[in-house]
């Protein structure tokens, strides 16, 4: 099976006159990021580049890239506050359910310039074509109140960010996009796609992980706080007491 | 400096929480209250989530209240017996705090519910407290003095059943309005993130007729027990006690509240309680106007912190 496969391969490759697409190659600046006690927000930059060969059919227009590095998947409530008897009281919620905790997208060019709405919604490419909900489709999805003010309010905490230029090429084939890791950036794995396109169509895509974690110190108060909790509250009572202590013997005045 | 805060999940500067920890010490030691009630908003006006405030500011108020006790117990004004009676009482309610508190999360009225009582105590103790205040000041400027209540004398309370005698404190008084008081402050404390003692204090004084010597000393015992119960149970339940945070607010807390402390000594007591009485009633006419004035932004999310 192997073989055959391995044959039909082979068979491809070298017939003549098949065109193929563009290979993109991409590598991440560290597959790691940790979060130490100083840790006030970090970058991570994405490097890349289109392979062609001779065998590769000339394009016309331009090439063009969107890197998006998406967070680890949380459900969120979304409220909406509405006033009642005179006060203002979250009323209706809407759950959206494995949305990305972080987005960044960062393009060539300004999205419609990269691929129409029809070919964005298909791939859920950003946040207008955001899934939230439900999965990408032909038509771009349809959005409630809640959708908008959870894609608006991420925007403002920075966990949502859209770099339109955010790509630049170094050669006609070589790219680098540097993506902003705020402060309160969540943990967990990342997952970093990039996309190309050419004529608005989409000709290649690849995808790297990497893993935004605690370390050291960090790493381990929140391990005991999680895992020991009980010992945890009795450890915090505890310093809070000796804090206490210390303080009365130290300012004793008699 | 930036300290990243494990279990906030953000950085913050240690001189700031110092700082802050530091001005709200200054004012429970002047005022002889845990100040809880001023330090859980100023954090969550700083961008520390709620649920982490409130588990966190509970350790600063063990810190805080074990520094003040041992000064009450050198000077013996702490009645034990009465205290324990609170604590134990105050114990039960802080652990029905925590669930109502897990319980509003996850409705997502917390944030109301915590407004509201903001509101309604705040509101309440403060105005009384000025009124009070203000008439005592009055009545000093005029050289008269104000009848004094004779202590014993409180009606209903002396007709409840169960009567228990609090040799220190010398009270011989139902249970139940002790334990009703400590239920209430403990529930309150775990719920609110404050530690009571601004309820408790004048609670003491004018409901129990405790004598004043004893009820700092005695509100500090209560308050230090059960802020440590629940210190633990936030810790075990919801997991959101930060002991970095909670450390930096405790080391400038405790060193605010001896200077204080000092600067209350120094104060007639009718001028303190004047001075508490506007602070509170100011905290609890800002949580009003939060909760009336349209707010600029109508949307919140939640489920976006790592403790959740």
């Amino acid at each position: 099976m192997t073989a055959l496969r391995l044959l039909a391969l082979v068979v491809l490759t070298l017939l003549p006159g098949i065109a193929r697409a563009e290979n993109l190659v991409t590598a991440l600046s560290s597959d790691r990021v940790a979060i130490t006690s100083n840790f006030t927000g970090s970058q991570v930059t994405i490097f890349g580049t289109v392979e062609r060969d001779a065998q590769t059919i000339s394009r016309n227009g331009d090439y063009h890239l969107v890197v998006t590095l998406s967070g680890p998947p949380r459900t969120i409530v979304a409220r909406r506050k509405d006033r009642t008897a005179g006060i203002w009281l979250n009323r209706e919620s809407e759950k959206l359910r494995s949305v990305p905790s972080f987005l960044s997208i960062s393009t060539t060019a300004p999205m419609p310039d990269v691929a129409s709405v029809g070919v964005r919604a298909r791939l859920g490419l950003g946040f207008d074509m955001l899934p939230i909900n439900d999965p990408p489709g032909p038509l771009p999805p349809i959005r409630t109140d809640f959708d908008g003010a959870f894609i608006r309010l991420m925007q403002q905490q920075k966990l949502f960010a859209l770099k339109e230029g955010g790509v630049e090429f170094l050669s006609p084939q070589l790219f680098r996009s540097q993506v902003d890791l705020p402060a309160n950036v969540p943990v967990g794995w990342y997952t970093a796609t990039v996309y190309l396109f050419s004529g608005g169509v989409l000709l290649s895509r690849t995808s790297e992980d990497f893993n935004i974690r605690k370390t050291g110190f960090e790493q381990f108060v929140t391990d005991a706080a999680h895992q020991q909790p009980v010992a945890y509250g009795f450890a915090t009572v505890l310093i809070a007491c000796l804090t206490g202590w210390l303080a009365g013997v130290l300012f004793r005045r008699d | 400096m930036e300290l990243y805060l494990p279990i906030a999940e953000l950085p913050m500067n240690v001189f700031i929480l110092i700082g802050m920890g530091a001005a709200i010490g200054f004012l429970s030691g002047m005022f002889g209250v845990g100040g809880g009630f001023l330090l859980t908003p100023l954090l969550i006006f700083s961008g520390i989530s709620p649920a982490v405030a409130v588990a966190s500011v509970s350790s600063q108020i063990v810190a805080n209240s074990a520094s003040g006790m041992l000064a009450y117990i050198r000077k013996k004004t702490v009645d034990f017996k009465l205290g324990s009676f609170l604590l134990v009482s105050g114990i039960a309610g802080s652990g029905l705090g925590v669930l109502v508190y897990s319980l509003l999360l996850k409705v997502g009225q917390l944030d109301l519910v915590i407004a509201l009582c903001y509101v309604g105590f705040l509101g309440t103790i403060g105005a009384l407290m000025l009124v009070e205040s203000t008439r005592a000041l009055i009545a000093q400027k005029r050289g008269t003095q104000l009848p004094v209540k004779r202590p014993g004398q409180h009606g209903w309370m002396q007709k409840l059943p169960l009567r228990v005698r609090f040799e220190r404190s010398r009270l011989y008084i139902s249970v139940f309005p002790v334990i009703g008081l400590g239920v209430m402050i403990g529930f309150l404390g775990a719920l609110l993130g404050i530690g009571g003692g601004f309820i408790m204090v004048p609670a003491l004084i004018y409901l129990l007729r405790v004598p004043t010597t004893i009820v700092i000393g005695t509100t500090l015992m209560q308050t230090l027990g059960t802020m440590a119960f629940t210190t633990l149970m936030q810790a075990s339940a919801n997991q959101t006690v930060d002991v970095i945070l909670g450390l930096c607010l405790m080391v400038g807390g405790v060193v605010g509240a001896q200077f204080g402390a000092r600067v209350g000594q120094s104060l007639r007591g009718e001028t303190l309680r004047l001075l508490l009485g506007l602070l509170v009633l100011a905290v609890g006419v800002r949580f009003a106007v939060d909760l009336i004035v349209t707010p600029t932004e109508i949307y919140s999310l939640s489920g976006t912190g790592g403790a959740s």
